[in-house]
């Protein structure tokens, strides 16, 4: 006996395509004229725009502000496995002028669908990251800070969807269920033409259940049709103007500009930095120059495949401060040559 | 508006569930990623970072 009385299938699905009929009779032109503009759409072949936090991940990687580093520091990478990938790091670094000697274990995983990293440092403090990819186009990302010291906490929950030719992503900040206070981010990129990008950010911020403020950034983006340049720009709610220009000059060689303009009615100033990367067989060299006076150089040298030298420096002309780093990346692995999958070049790991 | 009880009760559940995230994180991913290695690697190569 069945509790749940079932329709054969069959007979149902044509009283129902008959009953329907006359609703999608009234609804084609809808119907069609969303199919002309899809196809319409599909014909323009419009490129994808990549997403407004990559917005400037070329510049990024070009300069050296995310790499550079004082004191001494050692990583040494443990790869356990390549396929899943399942990586632990040690690093230590110490004599820095800035931050105090510190040890930080991580682990990261990795497969198709799932990416998991975490550390955590000597004083307890771990931080997060899990990604989940549904399916090519769509990704749940998760990041979070916690240490033992109330309010240092971060969580942040978002969620990514990549479309033909546009991008939309939304993330909570510190969301709180009961109040529904934290940071709210939501944002759209679109292609417009093979080469421009616009999107708008816009952020609400509640830092109390009765405070809700709203601010929203705009965004453009230029890519040249081959790729090899990409100019963006991004205007920010109180009068905060940042615009960057990056160009691969030869399959060595990438430049990269950023202006930083801040307008608003109390303070007014202005930043440009120029960089460029070499990249070269065994070693990637930056060097950066900005108005502030700042001169810096960085210089990754690979030995080894599983060795590498990193020494980089910093002159402040207008301070008359100097600082300099110098770290080893060790990188071991239990697996032999043939379990890796060589010839595959054992990456280094980035810390920004 | 959920009532004084509710929001109590949840934010003591995000309490909670922050903490397990805090203590539990790093060897979610240590035994996540020992169980799934191919080939599965020994513990002591997995901690120290001598060996």
């Amino acid at each position: 006996m069945s509790a749940f009385p079932v329709q054969s299938p069959p007979s149902s699905s044509s009283t129902k395509s008959s009953a329907w009929s006359p609703f999608y009779a009234a609804l084609s032109p809808f119907t069609s004229t969303y199919n002309r503009f899809s196809q319409w759409r599909s014909d323009l072949a419009l490129p994808s725009p990549g997403s407004i936090e990559n917005l400037q991940k070329e510049v990024k990687s070009t300069h050296l502000t995310n790499f550079i580093f004082d004191g001494a520091r050692a990583d040494l990478t443990k790869t356990l496995s390549a396929n899943p990938a399942f990586q632990v790091t040690h690093s230590f670094s110490l004599a820095s002028q800035t931050a105090p000697s510190s040890y930080n274990f991580g682990a990261v995983f990795a497969n198709e669908q799932v990416f998991m990293q975490g550390g955590v440092d000597h004083e307890g403090s771990v931080n997060c990251r899990f990604n989940r990819g549904w399916s090519a186009n769509n990704v749940t990302k998760m990041q979070a800070q916690l240490s033992s010291q109330a309010g240092h906490n971060m969580i942040q929950l978002e969620h990514d969807y990549t479309g033909r030719d546009y991008n939309i992503n939304a993330k909570a900040i510190n969301p709180s269920p009961a109040d529904f206070s934290g940071i709210y981010v939501g944002s759209y990129l679109q292609s417009l033409t093979r080469n421009l990008a616009l999107g708008f950010e816009t952020m609400c911020q509640r830092p109390t259940p009765e405070m809700t403020e709203i601010a929203t950034s705009y965004v453009a983006k230029l890519t040249s049709t081959d790729k090899s340049w990409i100019a963006t720009a991004l205007l920010q709610q109180p009068g905060i103007l940042q615009a960057t220009y990056w160009q691969k000059l030869s399959e060595k060689v990438e430049v990269a500009a950023d202006l930083q303009v801040i307008a608003a009615s109390t303070r007014r100033d202005a930043v440009a930095t120029l960089g460029a990367k070499w990249d070269l067989r065994m070693s990637t060299f930056r060097a950066q120059l900005d108005s502030t006076g700042k001169v810096s150089a960085l210089l990754e040298q690979r030995f080894a495949p599983t060795f590498a030298f990193i020494i980089g420096g910093e002159i402040d002309h207008f301070k008359n401060a100097a600082k300099i780093g110098v770290g080893v990346m060790i990188e071991s692995s239990t697996l032999t040559p043939e379990e890796m999958g060589m010839p595959v070049p054992p990456q280094p790991p980035s810390y920004p | 508006m959920p009532s004084e009880e509710t929001k109590e009760s949840l934010i003591k559940v995000v309490e909670v569930g922050r903490t397990i995230l805090h203590y539990g994180w790093i060897p979610l991913i240590i035994y996540v990623g020992y169980t799934r290695s191919t080939p599965q690697p020994s513990l002591i190569k997995l901690i120290s970072p001598l060996a």
